[in-house]
């Protein structure tokens, strides 16, 4: 065995010793997890369901009639597609349609249950719709122009609406319905909220992240990025925003008056050429899991700098990436069909 | 009619766009439905403004707003489509159930955004190509159009394809009449005389319009300049150069240019002998934004002459033929 051999099959270890994977053959568009079960979307509308207990059975739901774009998981998973249905599923794998809106699409969903009870949020257009857990509808919420990410805060307070020139907060159990907008020129794509909410983070169109902290409006702004930041996730004590859009996991400092004026911390760096795509800070541990352009699938640990790989290159560009709500499994899924499910729990 | 397809697959991996432009009543729907109606064996992702006008049943037509917003990096006159950008990324989450992509844009729209997309953004880059402009005009209408406003020229200027529709309902000689003016714009778009926007899709589909091996691999009549136009009228220039160019003379030119007049230059191509260089080096923009890279080398016993192209206003013939003239290599 040659020595990049060797690398090869030391970098696939943990998703050979630990993982369960399938070969499906179409776009991994989402990964979420919901109680003890984890949950694929596909370019294709099917979704597929494991249980974390006995992970052989691959139960496949067709949701819908097209692409599946968006997923989220919390009490139950919410998914939302290119044929404009936003569906509820049941860690049992029950389907309920929550809403259609025809020919929209439904490019984002959230979901939080932070404040007692579980709310639904989906992006159609320039609206975003809240659900409660029952399917019925809350509000819906108009923006100037299409909504490009949509957030829960930490807190379930407020959700949180990228767009162009800015970002929407609205207080979901306000009883008039007005945002604090938060205004910058430009193409925002993505958003992300501070664990304690007081920042938050869109990226950007021009390959840069702009940011605002609400308590005193002051701004910031991370560039250098080589391609568009799709993935981006606070640390859970809010120290470190880890971002996706680089030849390495890039990881900003929110403490000590950053990011203003620090350097971001990079992890993960190797080849050139090829770009972070997706990641998913870790629910608990200062450490983020990150997948490339080439499907490596790495840990890094932010304090450290250390790295252990997951899964080697090969399979496809990483396209979806995420923690359950322990931390003690990770599942990502690859552009050409690669879905893989890894316990990384303590062997007893 | 036997409206037998003369098309090839498209490469592995990129999808190739079809934008359709046009004025209201021009007849672009009515080619749209026939593209859609053919029994050409492949399927479309449509992108339509005006939702429900089409007659054909098809599960990938997508409704969107146009969404055009300004990049933030320092040119003036870059704008793109933002609402495409989004929709093309989540179709390539379908990827394999469609063959192509048609964008109709509505009657008032500037090509150029749309066309601006393809060139900016990385991620729409990666996965399709722009394919050609095909624009619909109205036979009898356009004279007032052009009166009317700046985006019946602009559409005419963008188009690589232009079919002329409706012919029936003007006479030979109104025809002829509003066809010279269409070649006044442009001179270099291949031009369909129809009605009912009836032609062979392999007229307008599968162009490679903006496919750098392909720029103006068919030699457009270098006619004498019909220079008696106003300078906010939009025309074509063209000039040739039999000696060999300097490279770095030639980018430090262009750049200057389309950094001052991009605004003006609506399309611009070119391909270029290189001193001591076997192979052609072609190169187009949209306005401000330029792509270039060397194509095959020049044929056995083919002529090594660099030709270069505009489409705009405010054309100086002279000054751009003085500035093209200096880039001949010393």
């Amino acid at each position: 065995m040659s020595a990049t051999e060797t690398g090869l099959a030391a970098a696939d270890a943990l998703l050979q010793e630990r993982g369960v994977w399938r070969n499906l053959e179409a776009y991994v568009g989402g990964v979420a997890f919901a109680g003890s079960a984890a949950a694929f979307a596909f370019g294709d509308g099917t979704l597929r369901l494991i249980d974390l207990a006995d992970r052989q059975e691959w139960r496949t739901i067709e949701a819908h009639d097209g692409a599946a774009l968006s997923l989220a998981g919390g009490p139950f998973f919410v998914s939302g597609g290119d044929d404009g249905k936003l569906q509820r599923i049941a860690a049992d794998g029950t389907l309920t349609n929550v809403a259609s809106f025809g020919s929209k699409w439904v490019e984002h969903v959230a979901i939080t249950a932070a404040g007692g009870k579980p709310l639904i949020a989906a992006a159609v257009g320039k609206a975003v719709h809240l659900f409660d857990a029952s399917g019925e509808k809350l509000k819906e919420l108009a923006h100037p122009s299409t909504v490009t990410g949509v957030v829960f805060d930490a807190k379930g307070k407020r959700v949180c609406a990228s767009h162009y020139n800015g970002s929407s907060l609205w207080f979901v159990g306000a009883k008039t319905d007005t945002p604090r907008v938060m205004e910058w020129k430009g193409s925002h794509i993505g958003i992300v909220v501070s664990p304690d909410g007081d920042c938050v983070v869109t990226a950007m169109q021009e390959n840069a992240l702009h940011g605002w902290r609400l308590s005193d409006s002051q701004h910031m702004r991370m560039s250098g990025y080589p391609a568009k930041t799709r993935a981006m996730g606070f640390t859970r004590n809010g120290k470190w925003l880890a971002t996706s859009g680089a030849e390495s996991v890039v990881v900003w400092p929110f403490f000590g008056g950053g990011p203003m004026g620090k350097a971001p911390t990079e992890l993960a760096g190797g080849d050139e050429g090829v770009l972070c795509t997706m990641l998913a800070c870790h629910p608990q541990q200062e450490m983020v899991a990150a997948g490339f352009s080439d499907g490596l699938v790495v840990l890094a640990d932010i304090g450290t700098s250390r790295v252990l790989p997951v899964a080697a290159p090969g399979r496809g560009s990483v396209s979806a990436l995420g923690w359950n709500a322990d931390g003690s499994h990770l599942a990502f899924g690859t552009e050409d069909g690669f879905a893989a499910v890894i316990d990384l729990s303590k062997k007893s | 009619m036997a409206d037998t397809p003369q098309t090839a697959p498209a490469p592995a991996g990129q999808v190739p766009v079809t934008v359709l432009t046009g004025y209201l009543g021009a007849g672009k729907t009515t080619l749209l439905n026939r593209i859609l109606s053919e029994n050409h064996g492949r399927k479309y992702a449509v992108v339509v403004n005006e939702f429900g006008e089409l007659g054909i049943d098809n599960d990938l037509v997508l409704d969107t707003d146009e969404e055009v917003f300004e990049m933030n990096n320092g040119c003036i006159c870059c704008t793109v489509r933002g609402d495409l950008i989004r929709i093309v990324g989540g179709l390539m989450k379908r990827r394999g159930t469609f063959d192509g992509i048609i964008i109709e844009t509505t009657g008032l729209a500037n090509p150029a955004p749309v066309a601006q997309t393809f060139f900016v953004d990385e991620d729409v880059r990666a996965k399709t190509r722009l394919d050609a402009i095909v624009t619909v005009v109205d036979a009898k209408h356009l004279p007032q159009r052009l009166e009317d406003s700046h985006e019946a020229a602009d559409q005419i200027a963008f188009a690589d394809v232009i079919v002329l529709n409706k012919t029936d309902l003007v006479t030979p000689e109104e025809l002829e009449e509003v066809e010279s003016r269409i070649r006044a714009i442009n001179r270099f778009a291949k031009i369909h005389r129809t009605t009912r926007a009836s032609l062979p899709i392999g007229e307008v589909l599968d162009q490679g319009a903006f496919d750098l091996n392909r720029i103006l691999a068919e030699r457009p009549d270098f006619l004498a300049d019909d220079s008696h136009e106003h300078n906010d009228d939009v025309r074509s220039v063209s000039f040739e150069l039999e000696q060999p160019i300097d490279p770095e003379k030639f980018n430090a030119w262009i750049s200057g240019l389309l950094a001052m007049q991009g605004q003006d230059l609506l399309r611009t191509k070119g391909i270029l002998a290189y001193k001591n260089d076997d192979r052609r080096f072609a190169f187009q923009a949209v306005h401000m934004i330029a792509d270039g890279d060397f194509i095959g080398p020049w044929r056995e016993g083919e002529p090594r002459v660099s030709r270069l192209v505009f489409i705009g206003r405010n054309l100086n013939r002279p000054l751009l033929r003085r500035g093209f003239e200096a880039c001949v290599a010393s």
